[in-house]
């Protein structure tokens, strides 16, 4: 049960899952880290993406870049539309943390019931067959969506760590997320900066899940469970730390798919919703590992 | 009339409901969503120690109310470590965890839920008396709740929710009046479950959902939170409109997203507009000073 190849296998799928499962932490984790808001309308934004793609093949007949660009132009505009109308309203009526969380929810449930109207309540996917060829590799199998899957994560992730690292709006991002006030009184409009978080979460959202809808069904509400792995692994990553949440994001997942060996499968969801209970009750600014010790040179 | 009747104890069930949860969530001023599932462990406590045990229903009904009240302490004793939106993500987790229990036990039904619970007080004396009985709960909860904002022990739990440094700093124990608002919050769910179980005889987990904790806070946000009369005016309102789009005839797959956006879009629409709920109790959502994180 446990050989070798079982084991390789398994590192390499959840690899290739785990790619649309980081998008979701980084998004969510980002606007969590700069806007401070745990964003579940993230849950809605990704019903959007996904049933435009859906849409856009099924009912326009279009090929699979008009669907993610079109999905990915549906995305961005219910992102800019949530901040522009939602969030910024909320703070302008300097609404507690809660209500807005509470309104994320809301938002999230309002986009899910519209796609329920729209396209009903049937697992969809986005292109008509979820076959993938597979090729051996070894005695490892890996299908052609792996791949482009990984290519694409690893493609936005340096993009925003490029883009935060050496650009005037990217140093903007960490100056508002570290100090918003502070960040403002220097001249940076904060707003102009949630903005651009929310836009920048919305790539990756969009991303994401043209990748997952690629590779499984999706209902209205699926989304809304997905948010609960992404706010694990910006748990579990450490609140305010991207790349925390992205490795974490995959360390979940390998977990999780090495987990089928030994728990059954119609167990896995009671004990991811276990593992995030501890995890915020116990850890609620996440696993940090010791910092190295620093002695003086004598 | 049945059908009647069963709208009238839904409404009184979503009285008791919304009343309750306003005294967490309102009073209380702790953030979770997770009390539909001690609706949920009232409903499956009563149901199954009546049908497999043969429990007296009366008995069930008061254990499906402890059970809640039990298992909401072993939620609350770890989970009001921490506060605010941590709270409530850790609620989620507890709901989610729970109904993934309830799905996967044998003696719960699985997902297949728990049919046949013996009905109470319906073949004797008729429906009438169900709608009495409910509509007394619902009454004596709602005056419960007013009388508890009134009394002492309710500007305690104010005095808690506005300010928990300086309430502890004056020598009162915080994590006592959190636990037992919980508590009691959680124990008046688990009773209208009960009261839900007995009457209408099948139980699924699936009815215990996320989409419930909305529609339980839509009915508390737009009647108004922290009066004892606003989730009334919710429950009341938001029961008889979606009834009215039943009217319509509409497909069920068409209905069923309907009475959801109705639901969503309603709090949407409060939420900016009147955010105070249509009973107001002042400015009910600006940030208190509670913090973000854990401690």
């Amino acid at each position: 049960m446990f050989n070798l190849t079982t084991l390789a296998q398994i590192l390499w799928t959840s690899l290739a899952t785990g790619s649309y499962a980081v998008m979701f932490a980084v998004a969510f984790a980002l606007v969590l880290k700069v806007n401070g808001v745990f964003n579940f309308a993230q849950a809605g934004l990704m019903t959007i993406a996904f049933y435009t793609a859906h849409g856009v093949i099924a009912g326009l007949a279009l090929g699979g870049t008009a669907a993610f660009i079109l999905a990915l132009a549906a995305t961005l505009c219910g992102a800019w539309v949530l901040e522009k109308f939602g969030f910024a309203t909320l703070r302008r009526n300097n609404a507690s943390p809660m209500f807005v969380f509470i309104f994320t929810i809301v938002a999230s449930e309002f986009i899910a019931y519209i796609a329920m109207l729209a396209f009903g309540t049937w697992p969809k996917t986005i292109f008509p067959q979820l076959f993938w060829p597979v090729q051996l590799v070894g005695d490892i199998a890996i299908s052609a969506w792996d791949l482009p899957a990984i290519a694409a994560t690893l493609l936005l992730l340096l993009s925003l760590w490029l883009f935060l690292r050496f650009t005037r709006w990217g140093q903007f991002m960490v100056a508002v997320a570290d100090n918003a006030s502070l960040a403002e009184l220097y001249g940076i409009n904060r707003q102009h900066v949630y903005m651009l978080t929310m836009l920048i979460a919305a790539m990756f959202m969009a991303t994401g899940m043209f990748l997952y809808g690629t590779r499984a069904q999706v209902q209205p509400l699926t989304s809304l469970e997905m948010m609960l792995f992404a706010t694990l692994a910006t748990i579990l990553g450490g609140i305010g730390r991207i790349w925390g949440a992205a490795l974490a994001a995959l360390l979940l997942g390998i977990v999780q798919n090495s987990s089928i060996l030994v728990i059954p499968s119609e167990w896995q969801g009671f004990l991811l919703y276990v593992v995030l209970f501890v995890t915020i009750i116990f850890f609620p600014q996440g696993i940090r590992l010791p910092a190295p010790i620093r002695r003086l040179a004598r | 009339m049945d059908y009647v009747y069963s709208i009238i104890i839904l409404i009184g069930l979503f009285v008791i409901l919304a009343s309750s949860f306003n005294l967490i969530i309102g009073y209380g001023g702790l953030i979770s969503i997770a009390h539909p599932i001690f609706y949920g462990l009232g409903a499956y406590t009563s149901g199954l120690l009546a049908r497999d045990l043969g429990l007296p229903v009366p008995l069930s009904i008061l254990s499906g109310a402890l059970v809640a009240m039990l298992l909401s302490v072993a939620m609350a004793l770890p989970a009001l470590r921490i506060s605010g939106d941590y709270l409530l993500i850790a609620s989620i987790g507890f709901q989610l965890g729970m109904i993934e229990l309830i799905k996967n036990l044998r003696f719960t039904g699985g997902a297949s839920g728990v049919s046949g619970i013996p009905a109470f007080l319906v073949p004797s004396f008729g429906r009438g008396i169900y709608v009495a009985l409910v509509s007394a709960v619902a009454i004596g909860v709602v005056l419960l709740v007013r009388w508890i904002a009134h009394s002492d022990y309710g500007r305690a739990i104010s005095a808690m929710r506005d300010d928990e440094q300086a309430f502890a700093a004056l020598g009162r124990d915080a994590k006592w009046i959190k636990v037992s608002i919980f508590a009691l919050g959680s124990a008046i769910a688990g009773l209208a479950g009960a009261l839900y179980a007995h009457y209408f005889r099948f139980v699924t987990a699936e009815q215990f959902e996320i989409l419930m904790s909305s529609t339980i806070l839509t009915m508390v946000v737009v009647g108004g939170l922290k009066t004892p009369w606003g989730p009334v005016i919710g429950a009341i309102l938001l029961q008889i409109l979606p009834q009215a789009i039943t009217f319509l005839n509409l497909p069920p797959v068409i209905l069923g997203p309907l009475q959801g956006l109705l639901f969503t879009g309603l709090v949407l629409i409060f939420m900016f507009l009147r955010p105070g709920g249509l009973v107001r109790a002042g400015n009910t959502w600006r940030a208190t000073g509670a913090g973000r994180g854990g401690g």
